[in-house]
């Protein structure tokens, strides 16, 4: 069995620090890994970034993260990136990596993900250039998702978005925004590989559960969903039997 | 908490102006705060991550839009670890 903690959307600044370790505190005993959703900080700055490292740096388990859409609001991602790294956060962007549990290999992906819509109801490659801007960063970052889940080899494997792969786990943000919070392109990808959970945050008034078209596992982490320091899901019961 | 300011009723464009300025305020920088017309005045409502992320979105909002009355629902997160796990077989 892997166990596995998730948390998105934790809006780090001076004002945060702390508020999360005593929780964090207990991950060694009741988690192989934690997986953060992206929106790490506020305004995606170097100073909110150092914030985050000092709350989720050196928790005695591996870190694996996406990036959210704050943390490109100051245009300082690479600076974000590398402070994150520094304590050794692993950040993810079209790539993923395998970690060695006491339960078996864990492959995590991860891609920020964008907005874009649902099916029947999504923004198309068609019309103004910004137009097809915003619809080519879509399929870029869906694609890139894709590509790495069917890259890894593990024994259980998790995708880890900021933006929704689905719009069951959005119910509960207004309909009109959906577009915004996530693209069903996300949700071909991970349904394009064996994966076995999909994480994501971002929609702060969507609900936990959902289920790719193909049949995989989503839920929604964003700290005001989950209403708890961090999720707890334990995957992979069948490793257990050999 | 609830609090109130003002006594002017809203109308559209200033919910769409105070739902813009949460986001785009580097003050506030809050995309999960949902501002809902009421007849008699806007109520924001959602969650934030600190009691002075809270406050400062009341104080903003009031001073840029000081005769809209406002109330405010807007809770702090709790950070407490899991109680329970979810098995996912």
């Amino acid at each position: 069995m892997i166990r596995i903690a998730a948390v998105g959307d934790v809006h780090m600044d001076e004002d945060v620090v702390g508020r999360f370790r005593p929780a964090l505190d207990e991950l060694p005993d009741c988690a192989d890994v934690l997986l953060l959703a992206g929106d790490l900080t506020r305004h995606g700055s170097e100073s909110e970034a150092r914030c985050v490292a000092r709350e989720f740096g050196n928790l005695g388990v591996p870190v694996i993260s996406v990036l959210g859409n704050h943390e490109h609001q100051c245009d300082e991602v690479p600076q974000v990136v590398k402070v994150l790294e520094d304590v050794g956060i692993t950040v993810l962007e079209g790539n993923g990596i395998v970690l060695e549990c006491a339960g078996g290999r864990l492959g995590v992906a991860g891609a920020k993900g964008f907005g874009g819509g649902f099916a029947g109801r999504c923004a198309s490659d068609f019309g103004e250039p910004e137009m097809k801007a915003f619809v080519q960063t879509t399929k870029d970052s869906a694609d890139a998702l894709g590509r790495a889940l069917r890259g890894l080899e593990c024994d259980v494997l998790v995708a880890l978005t900021h933006y929704s792969p689905v719009p069951d786990t959005l119910a509960g943000e207004p309909l009109e925004i959906y577009p915004f919070l996530g693209c069903y392109q996300l949700g071909q990808a991970i349904d394009s590989a064996p994966t076995a959970l999909a994480l994501h945050g971002h929609a702060h008034h969507g609900s936990e559960r959902g289920t790719t078209p193909g049949g995989v596992r989503v839920r929604n982490v964003a700290h005001p969903v989950i209403k708890q320091a961090y999720s707890i899901f334990h995957l992979g019961d069948h490793l257990d039997r050999g | 908490m609830t609090e109130q300011h003002g006594d002017a009723p809203p109308d559209e464009y200033v919910e769409a102006e105070i739902q813009r300025m949460l986001a785009e305020d580097p003050a506030i920088a809050e995309q999960g705060i949902t501002v809902v017309c009421l007849e008699r005045g806007l109520v924001l409502y959602g969650e934030v991550e600190s009691p002075h992320r809270r406050e400062e979105i009341l104080r903003r909002v009031a001073e840029r839009f000081p005769r809209v009355p406002i109330t405010s629902d807007i809770g702090v997160i709790r950070t407490q670890a899991p109680s329970q796990v979810e098995e996912l077989p």
